[in-house]
């Protein structure tokens, strides 16, 4: 097959890189056309909805931080939302309302699923924990305060989720770097007698580690 | 004299003392909902009757991956629990902003490794949805076809494994014998055993050849013959039932609020699945059914995944059926947002252009763009929310991952289970460590 010449070149450039369609997106779902939901949250919390961006089909509420775990308890005991799908923090790496948590919740007897997004500042990154409403959200928002830094005041158990608690950094904000902080996470040591490895990437920082294939030295030999 | 005789391991090992201090401390302070002392109407006191705080994991091979349970015992009964996970973190999402959105999909074969498709499929939708990408029919009904295998055998793994933390060896052998079937199948169709990396955003790499489509085919004429043998022996064996019977029940508003997900879920009698909530691919087009119990125990679940394989045999072989007549490319037609043919790369300046386009900046989904798109994985709901910039690469990815919301369940399942069935009950919510450490 490798021999055979293509006949014509099919391939082109589109000039712009279009705005892929708000609801015409070839993925859009039914399920995300919740604008009656949203009428309801508006008719509910009038100013309090501040945002509905629309795109590929989906609709996500910006609300007030402070009123989450109202309209949370409002989509869950009035609209049947009753099902928390995901939660998850942001780092927008703005001056202001830097950080934001988003909501993925489902009514599964109606099946519609709606995001709902809250946002935080820097100095105090604080969030009202959701836990109340959805006791599904207990890891997530513990996810996110791992990640982020995000407080989710109200939460009875907020201890980090994959990180140890001896970490001290947040490593999905923006300025943290790929690579880590070398010392931030003492590791076991590469070779039974080693010290504790403190720079998970030694190479990439300029020094090379001992391999644990190395020999190690007996007490006889010294 | 040895090396751990000289080895003072009491220093060494001492890394994280605020970590397990945090455990421990959590353990303490959790309310319990399990009756202090189940006997505490006045019969006689249970000889049994003593507290230990108990670690298992996260070396330990009945937890399935790198798990790690602190549970507090009262005898046999498990008091409290206290799930530690992390051990597994590489970090995916931070690794994803560096990447360009194509770079990412051989991670995604590293999170639920039982079945690497679904997670590329997962992934490539996702990214196919914040980009508004539309995908050539024949891509979407080999994506399917190849999905639904990873999810037999994915649950051919979970049937091996957790019969054999029920004692029964044999079974764990033929179910790894028809996973080598389908490692075949996925070695002649995407190039690799494991992590096959076969799909592409804008369709698949490679099409399935008539040599992947006989193998396919013959393995769904194998597979009924070998899962009836497997039914004939273990649906009215006395030992697996009583094992499986009332363990770890979850009722359906427990189910819901703790936002169990997959065949956890439908175990308890909730009629969820994203291939009918919200049809991606070709879902819409072929005919399944979708088991569904009601008991919310251990045997629910096993009798929804044996169910689940079948019907993914029916999907199969539709889907082969479908693929022998439908013809047509399986990459979208655009430069922009998928790779050019080989053929176009080595015989055109163009398609090498567009190659390396394509590798140095990749697709770029339109700035402020952002989009959830979920499967149904063997484990549950897999999704991804992208945010993009208008870069080559997200600006946030969150996954959303069966198994991490299934172990926030399985630590609630564990409290007042006895000891010996906790790792019957690891096995029942299908956990993989690798996708929910992310």
């Amino acid at each position: 097959m490798a021999t055979k010449q293509p006949r014509t070149l099919s391939f082109h450039f589109q000039p712009a890189d279009s705005a892929a369609g708000d609801d015409a997106n070839p993925h859009a779902k039914k399920t995300t056309l919740v604008d009656d939901t949203v009428a309801a949250l508006k008719q509910e919390f009038g100013d309090d909805v501040l945002e509905v961006v629309q795109y590929a089909g989906e609709r996500t509420v910006r609300v007030t931080t402070a009123r989450i775990v109202d309209i949370c308890r409002f989509l869950r005991d009035n609209l049947g939302f009753t099902y928390l799908c995901d939660l998850g923090g942001g780092d927008r790496f703005t001056e202001d309302e830097r950080f934001e948590v988003h909501y993925n919740i489902v009514n599964m007897d109606a099946g519609k699923r709606i995001r709902i997004k809250v946002r935080t500042e820097e100095e105090s990154p604080v969030v009202p924990s959701v836990t109340s409403v959805f006791p599904a959200a207990d890891w997530n928002e513990r996810e996110a305060w791992d990640m982020f830094g995000i407080r989710f005041e109200g939460h009875e158990d907020l201890r980090r989720m994959f990180m140890p608690e001896d970490f001290e950094y947040h490593p999905l904000r923006k300025e943290f770097p790929l690579l880590g902080i070398p010392g931030s996470l003492p590791l076991p040591p590469q070779v039974p007698t080693g010290e504790l490895t403190l720079d998970p990437f030694p190479r990439a920082h300029g020094s090379i580690p001992p391999n644990s294939f190395d020999e190690v030295e007996s007490e006889e030999e010294n | 004299m040895s090396i751990i005789q000289t080895t003072d391991f009491k220093e060494t090992l001492k890394f994280w003392p605020r970590h397990n201090e945090a455990i421990y401390r959590r353990l303490e302070s959790k309310h319990s909902w399990i009756e202090e002392n189940p006997h505490g109407d006045g019969s006689p006191v249970d000889p049994l009757h003593n507290e230990m705080v108990l670690n298992i994991g996260p070396q330990h091979p009945a937890t399935h991956g790198v798990l790690r349970c602190a549970v507090q015992l009262d005898g046999e009964t498990i008091q409290k629990s206290v799930l530690d996970i992390g051990y597994l973190h590489r970090g995916m999402e931070k690794l994803a902003e560096s990447k360009t959105y194509q770079e990412f999909m051989p991670y995604t074969d590293r999170m639920d490794y039982l079945s690497p498709y679904s997670n590329n499929v997962a992934w490539c939708l996702a990214v196919e949805k914040v980009a508004g990408i539309e995908v050539p029919e024949r891509a979407q009904w080999i994506r399917m076809m190849m999905s639904e295998l990873a999810r037999i055998s994915a649950h051919l793994l979970w049937m091996g494994v957790g019969l054999m933390d029920a004692g029964a060896v044999s079974v764990f052998l033929w179910a790894f014998q028809l996973r080598e079937d389908l490692y075949a199948i996925f070695d002649e169709v995407a190039g690799a055993r494991l992590t096959v990396s076969h799909s592409r955003i804008g369709g698949v790499v490679t099409d399935v050849d008539d040599t992947g489509m006989a193998m396919i085919r013959e393995f769904t004429e194998t597979f009924p013959v070998a899962h009836a043998g497997w039914i004939k022996l273990l649906n009215r064996n006395r030992i697996w039932i009583d094992r499986n019977v009332g363990i770890g029940v979850m009722t359906k508003e427990d189910a819901i609020s703790r936002g169990m997900t997959g065949p956890n879920l439908r175990g308890s009698g909730i009629q969820h699945d994203i291939r009918r909530f919200e049809p991606y691919l070709k879902y819409d087009e072929v005919d399944f059914n979708i088991p569904l119990r009601e008991e919310g125990d251990a045997l629910a679940r096993y009798f929804i995944r044996m169910e689940e394989m079948m019907e993914s045999i029916k999907i199969v072989r539709q889907c082969l059926d479908k693929l022998q007549t439908l013809k047509g490319p399986i990459r979208a037609n655009d430069a922009k947002h998928s790779y050019p043919s080989k053929d176009e790369v080595y015989y055109s300046m163009e398609g090498l252009i567009h190659d390396f386009m394509y590798t140095d900046t990749g697709t770029c989904p339109p700035k402020g763009g952002a989009s959830y798109h979920a499967i149904e994985a063997p484990k549950g709901e897999l999704g991804f929310y992208i945010e993009s910039d208008g870069t080559g690469s997200p600006a946030r990815v969150k996954m959303n991952t069966p198994s991490f919301t299934n172990l926030q369940g399985l630590e609630h399942l564990l409290e007042g289970a006895l000891m010996g069935d906790m790792v019957i009950l690891i096995g029942t919510v299908d956990p993989v460590l690798g996708e929910s450490d992310k």
